[in-house]
């Protein structure tokens, strides 16, 4: 156990201030602190995508980052999308997940490409979904809810 | 459609077994050992009982409070904590402590004195003469009563298990044949991969009840075995399952439950352990196999005999091993029609991780081989794979065995769609490959139970031991409700799965869950409208038959009356439930080779066409189609999800998926050195075609879909690579390495 160090950072947009371990990972802060289950450890070495969350918008691995590397950033996770996002909402709507355990990771990754690139063409959907493993559906329902997705919040800005 | 579990799971809401907590709960951490095959003399744990936070530490010597601390399926081979290191991974101690950290520090200071054996790393070093056996004494084991033509043994000769032969015909149709042809077949084994990893929370209450929280795909079986284990009766056990983040079969039987309701009945604590992506790669994984096939054949085509040989690497323990031997030799005829056939699978122990249960549960690795053979068959006598298959396939009802369940598919058709869809035509450096998966689906020995339940409001409660592990049970069996009672399926509501409250079902497994426990929920909801319907009727004064239950009120005629003004004027303001029970088992019958008739065959081709790069020896698959018979989809997207997902399961499989030994130690124990498919690995043409004939026995025809689609798929792959480059691979995965011998040996035979 190592010395607590003070963190601030903006959760879910609602700034937080606490003391963490320097050796405490984002994602056990999560459950443990806050009670946030969304970010799911699967293989625990940032190589599956699981525990997605966003830091200042970027795509990271919450079990491969400490609590301490987001002072000052903002994190979001699945809790903080409200469940009916239009990201969440193309992937009910087309069923693109099975057991759900990539969901969150899935649906994040989703959302920050989005943002980068409101019209991603396929193959752009499909390099970003590579760095996230789902055992379960073999992808191409995925693929269609991101760009369903995508169509819907660009037909919501038209 | 939206499936029942969608909100939850976008959302990040739905809970999962890995979420669970209590207060005071400790974190159980294992010291896997690191010899391949060993003794242990003695262990020292007196330095990491000293650690601070650390309230348990076991070993193999501490478990003679425990009446009988060793697991398995047929076979009960697999302790708690082993004094005998049969695998490197093998648990030697289990530490329970405040935190994981202690957990871990406590691990670190355990002295384990080991005497090393010889190590038998594979099946060649397993079966060879001198072989040291990995059991000195045989393991208590069971074989189960079987059908015509089937036979099972345990521990025919030392390191292995459990045989399994299953024979029909007249071994004399050989001697009639034009061609015999023999071909082998070698098939390596893939780890589940599941996301949610193995992990429970056991604790044990004043009163005497075991809890059980667990990531598990069979809570009934499960309860039994840890009543067994303790000494206590059912009635003191309580299994709960909320989702399951993937099993794919590993999550069948005891994993991580014994140890962590011992050390919480140890340490007075609850107990969570949850094991770690590594060591799920040592806890449970496919079967590797080698397949010898054997097939006679007159010269016009038509298949007459086959012999197969499976030897099965069952790793250290039985684990599901007999079972997956009985469904690899019984499924090795594939969807033929032989004069004769004689199978055999045997599951030879090698100090590897244990084998188990897999999707595709033994047929994975028979339908690789025979549906490679059938090709190289057709190429051998020159005629089109296709039209061989078309001459041989088995007709809708016709048997597959004598005492079996006729055929319930037209299997050409399925072939015929997916031929249709890939174009009979090749495209310059294309090559073009299909194969047929077939499987009996739905277990054998499968009791399902199921209760439902409706308030004055209408709003319904289904409770069945279906576990929903991302196959969309929840949703196709809330599907089943709704269509007997006329409601949305929104109205339904599934109910947590307890062993204390949920009506008894064998397990989540077999493809079994719309053919068998959907036939239970269906005869569960049918007996409920028929109590609203005969108390409706006794209420209005009209016979019930004339009554039809819609939205929760009765029609009659184009009047339509609510039930709930009516329920509760009758039963008082308070109200009342409506409840039923629904029951369905494939009934036993010695006549049928695995003791019951097959509640339904599972059929799935695949399509692949590839290209294969000479200077590298890569193979790019530009297109995988794929279709099952679904007989009737309850839920199409869920249908989707199980074809699609299986079938990019089996194109891991086909290109480079293994688990890579090197005498007892495995290599790629984690998901950077483990390839699996990534959304990149996707053809470029990825489909699976919607499918169904409406012949299953499910509700309105439905059938099991879960894991046909990954059966065909290597060979599908594998034929199309023959077509494209001349050249026969018959080991998987179908990697550059295998590739570039196989046109050098391709060159050497054309010079």
């Amino acid at each position: 156990m190592t010395a607590p160090v003070p963190l601030r950072f903006t959760l879910n947009a609602r700034s937080q201030t606490i003391e963490v371990p320097t050796s405490r990972v984002l994602s056990d802060l999560l459950t443990e602190t806050f009670g946030l289950h969304g970010a799911r450890v699967a293989c625990g070495r940032g190589l599956c995508g699981a525990c997605t969350v966003l830091v200042d918008g970027e795509p990271r691995a919450a079990c491969s980052t400490f609590a301490w590397e987001v002072e000052g950033a903002i994190v979001e996770t699945i809790e903080g999308l409200g469940g009916a996002s239009p990201v969440q909402a193309a992937f009910a709507a087309v069923s693109a997940f099975q057991c759900g355990y990539c969901t969150p990771g899935m649906i994040l990754l989703a959302t920050a490409l989005l943002r980068a690139d409101p019209d991603p063409c396929r193959a752009t959907v499909r390099d970003w979904l590579s760095s996230n493993l789902c055992r379960c559906t073999g992808y191409a329902v995925i693929e269609e809810a991101v760009l369903a997705a995508a169509a819907a919040i660009r037909a919501a800005r038209a | 459609m939206i499936r029942a579990d969608a909100a939850a799971k976008v959302a990040g809401t739905a809970r999962y077994t890995v979420d669970a907590a209590a207060p005071g709960m400790l974190h159980a951490k294992l010291l896997r050992s690191g010899r391949v095959h060993a003794r242990v003399i003695a262990v020292d744990a007196a330095a990491a009982r000293a650690v601070p936070g650390v309230h348990a530490v076991l070993t193999a010597f501490d478990l003679a409070p425990v009446p009988m601390p060793v697991y398995g399926y047929y076979i009960k081979d697999q302790p708690i904590l082993t004094d005998h290191v049969r695998y490197r991974g093998d648990p030697v101690a289990a530490v329970a402590a405040e935190t994981e950290a202690a957990a871990l520090a406590a691990l670190r200071l355990i002295r384990v004195t080991y005497a090393d054996l010889p190590a038998v790393p594979d099946i060649a070093a397993a079966l060879a003469p001198d072989a040291p056996a990995l059991f000195p004494e045989a393991p208590f084991g069971i074989v189960p009563a079987y059908g015509a033509g089937a036979a099972g043994r345990l521990r025919p000769v030392p390191n292995v298990c459990f045989d399994f032969t299953y024979t029909r015909g007249a071994p004399d149709a050989f001697a009639a044949c034009d061609h015999v042809w023999e071909d082998r077949f070698s098939f390596p084994r893939m780890t589940h991969a599941h996301l949610e990893p193995f992990v429970c929370l056991a604790r044990w209450h004043a009163d005497g009840l075991l809890e059980i929280e667990t990531s598990n795909q069979n809570p009934f079986p499960l309860r039994r075995e840890l009543g067994r284990i303790f000494g206590i009766p059912e009635t003191r056990i309580a299994v709960r399952v909320p989702f399951v983040g993937g099993g794919f079969g590993a999550k069948n039987n005891c994993k991580t439950e014994p140890l962590a309701a011992l050390l919480a009945q140890v340490t007075g604590r609850p107990v969570r352990l949850c094991l770690t992506m590594e060591e799920g790669f040592l806890t449970n994984t496919q079967h590797a196999a080698t397949i010898r096939l054997r097939t006679g054949a007159m010269a016009d085509g038509t298949l007459v005999a086959r012999s197969a040989e499976v030897l099965l690497d069952a790793g250290a323990y039985a684990d599901g091993s007999p079972l997956v031997a009985e469904r690899a030799a019984y499924r090795a005829a594939g969807p033929y029609r032989w004069a004769h056939v004689q199978a055999a699978a045997a599951c030879v122990m090698t100090n590897t991780a244990p084998a188990g249960p897999f999707r595709g549960f033994g047929g994975t690795q028979v339908t690789w081989a025979g549906e490679s053979q059938i090709d190289m068959i057709a190429r051998r006598l020159g005629r089109d794979p296709l039209d061989l298959r078309r001459q041989n396939l088995l007709a809708p009802g016709e048997a597959y065995a004598p005492g079996d369940t006729p055929l319930d598919s037209d299997v050409a058709a399925v072939m015929d769609l997916v031929a249709d869809a890939m174009g009979r035509s090749r495209a310059p450096g294309r090559g073009l490959g299909l194969a047929i998966g077939f499987k009996d689906g739905g277990g054998v020995n499968k009791p399902a139970q199921a209760r439902v339940k409706a308030n004055a409001a209408g709003d319904v409660w289904l409770a069945c031991g279906s576990v929903e592990m991302g196959q969309g049970a929840q949703t196709a069996m809330a599907a089943v409700v709704a269509g007997v009672l006329g409601c949305d399926p929104g109205r339904v509501t599934v109910a947590p799965i307890d062993t204390r409250h949920t009506p008894f079902d064998q397990g989540t497994n077999a493809s079994s869950g719309v053919a068998v426990m959907g036939r239970a929920v269906q005869a569960a909801a049918e007996g409920l409208r028929d109590q609203v319907l005969e108390f409706a009727a006794a209420r209005l004064g009209l016979p019930a038959s004339d009554l039809v239950l819609v939205d929760w009120a009765v029609a009659h005629g184009n009047e339509r009356r609510p039930l709930a003004p009516m329920i509760l004027r009758h039963f008082g303001g308070t109200g009342f439930e409506f409840t039923a029970e629904g029951f369905w088992k494939q009934p036993n019958d010695p006549a049928a080779p695995m003791g019951s008739p097959c509640p339904f065959w599972e059929v799935s081709v695949a399509g692949a066409e590839v290209s294969v790069d000479e200077g590298t020896g890569r193979v790019t698959v530009h297109r995988l189609i794929v279709a099952s018979d679904a007989g009737h989809a309850l839920a199409p997207d869920v249908v989707r999800g199980q074809d699609e997902g299986g079938a990019l399961m089996g194109l891991g499989q086909a290109l480079f998926e293994r688990m890579l030994w090197d005498g007892g130690t495995l290599v790629n124990i984690d998901p950077l050195r483990y390839r699996m498919p990534m959304a990149e690995d996707l053809p470029a043409d990825f489909r699976s075609l919607a499918h169904a004939q409406g012949l299953g026995p499910g509700p309105g025809g439905a059938k099991g879909v879960g894991e046909g689609a990954i059966l065909p798929v290597a060979a599908a792959i594998a034929n199309a690579i023959d077509d494209a480059a001349g050249v026969r691979i018959t080991a998987l995965p179908l990697s550059p390495d295998r590739v570039l011998a196989a046109l050098a040996a391709r060159g050497a035979v054309d010079d």
